[in-house]
């Protein structure tokens, strides 16, 4: 069971012997029970820190987003920033280090552990409130409490849990500089990859029409793209913004100019993006699932992910986020590596 | 579906290493062996450098089958092109079988320069299995008129 009041003070005495210049963590958001990030740099303010099932972002995008930021204002860090980082998040930074995107002393990692349970999940949680909306969340031990107009309601984590939780290995921030919560490393909630699995059990036919249904039901507003932390690049794939038109631009040059994917939000561009995107985090992505939780029109875009997870794991022995030192999965390679596909 | 379509040309994207299978595909030329003319080679400087978008792309683009052909293991100019290749490969036709999409559409083989007549055989078994499963619509991109 983890104390808020760990997190909050580490946070103040950390802010006010000024080793850290700002702390990212949850704090108490306008919408119901919902937690939402905190950007703390007074010390006072470490007071406003939460730690509750609704703490699902994963902060380490705030990191990437400083070091954007950083570097758009021409500036060098005077001191490092602390994050805190549940398990996936802190295997997120872990990739980061390990892409060299930051430096390790450029963070601070509060590391929180899941413990026996993790985050909700608001889709699985709405039918049984009966549509009476909560405000507040807490964990006790493994239920979850939800404070509505309604009065108290106890819940087992396991009914409302994020898939991802249930599925999730390593409940523990491995990687940090301070840690809050026990090492559950080794709970078996659910089966890992127990979604991906009974997917995979259909037919070819049968996975093509759910797959179709749901690339038709992608309207492109890149809400996966915004809150995934590996998804940094300056320039993404799917729109250049480095192609430069000016006055003397011809149209035909700018019809002519590369387009991987168009911007429509057709099947086919769709399948295009989120394929490559899915390929693009091969490897990289810790399963965090924020965007399958930030996708408006519920496409099960973590699949895809989870998919190229397993695949790493089964084919290659690749676990993503968990060294800092070791070789990315596509840059790098084993005699052992399967080619019985290839002719 | 499995019935061969009679006016049905495949459309092939195949991408050949320059140090090989290209070389392969012009032995197979000078060497007057007859194998279908489906196939629209790119020369690219190493299976490794082939990346996934190019062969998502080809799909989109209307490709009703994409080969990858490079030097054998062991072979490569850069040494381990071929093995970062072999990786990537599996993951993207692991991830097309996923959502779907035959696998025979897609294809990669290992062709050598000298290889001329592997290579034929293998354009021709490939046009042969996409003759079966006729016109790839799924990854198609469709434009209005």
């Amino acid at each position: 069971m983890i104390n808020i009041q760990d997190i909050r003070d580490t946070a103040r005495d950390m802010l006010a012997k000024g080793e850290v210049r700002a702390v990212i963590g949850y704090r108490r958001g306008t919408r119901g029970m919902l937690a939402e990030p905190a950007f703390i740099t007074d010390p006072e303010q470490a007071s406003e820190l939460v730690w509750d099932p609704t703490c699902f972002h994963n902060l380490s995008l705030y990191l990437v987003e400083d070091r954007k930021f950083l570097t758009h204002i021409r500036k060098t860090a005077n001191a490092p920033i602390a994050v805190v980082a549940k398990g996936c998040d802190a295997r997120s930074i872990v990739v980061l280090l390990q892409e060299h995107y930051f430096k390790r002393e450029d963070v601070y990692i509060i590391g929180v552990s899941c413990e026996g349970t993790g985050v909700v999940d608001e889709r699985k949680l709405a039918p049984l409130l009966n549509g009476v909306q909560a405000t507040d969340a807490a964990f006790d031990g493994d239920d979850f409490v939800f404070t509505t107009a309604a009065g108290e309601k106890r819940l087992p984590a396991r009914e409302v849990m994020a898939d991802r939780c249930l599925e999730c290995r390593i409940p523990y921030p491995k990687e940090h500089n301070v840690v809050h919560g026990e090492d559950k490393t080794g709970r078996q909630l659910a089966e890992p990859f127990a979604a991906l699995t009974r997917f995979e059990a259909q037919s070819a036919g049968e996975r093509w029409d759910a797959w179709s249904r749901h690339f038709d039901r992608c309207m492109r507003c890149f809400a996966c793209r915004s809150v995934c932390p590996m998804c940094y690049c300056e320039e993404c794939v799917v729109d250049s913004i480095t192609f430069p038109v000016t006055p003397a631009t011809s149209a035909e040059e700018k019809a002519n100019r590369i387009r991987w994917i168009e911007r429509s939000a057709t099947r086919s561009e769709n399948i295009t993006y989120l394929m490559t995107r899915a390929m693009h985090l091969a490897g990289r992505c810790t399963d965090c699932g924020e965007c399958e939780r930030a996708c408006p029109v519920n496409v099960p875009i973590r699949m895809l992910n989870n998919k190229m997870e397993r695949e790493a794991r089964e084919k290659y022995g690749y676990e993503p986020g968990a060294s800092i030192g070791g070789p990315s999965l596509v840059a790098s390679f084993l005699d052992s590596d399967p080619g019985d596909f290839i002719r | 579906m499995s019935e061969p379509q009679a006016d049905f040309e495949p459309k092939i994207v195949a991408f050949l290493c320059k140090w090989c299978s290209s070389a392969g595909s012009d032995l197979a030329g000078v060497s007057r062996i007859q194998y279908p003319a489906n196939a629209t080679p790119i020369t690219i400087p190493c299976t490794g450098a082939v990346s996934p978008m190019y062969i998502l792309s080809a799909f989109n683009k209307g490709a009703d089958g994409v080969l990858v052909s490079g030097c054998h293991i062991g072979d490569c100019h850069y040494i381990e092109g071929n093995f970062l290749a072999r990786r990537k490969m599996h993951l993207t036709v692991e991830l097309l079988k996923f959502i779907g999409l035959e696998p025979d559409r897609f294809r990669m083989s290992w062709v050598s320069a000298a290889e001329g007549a592997k290579f034929a055989k293998v354009v021709t078994d490939f046009v042969h299995d996409i003759e079966k499963l006729g016109p790839q619509d799924k990854l198609k991109k469709v434009v209005s008129t």
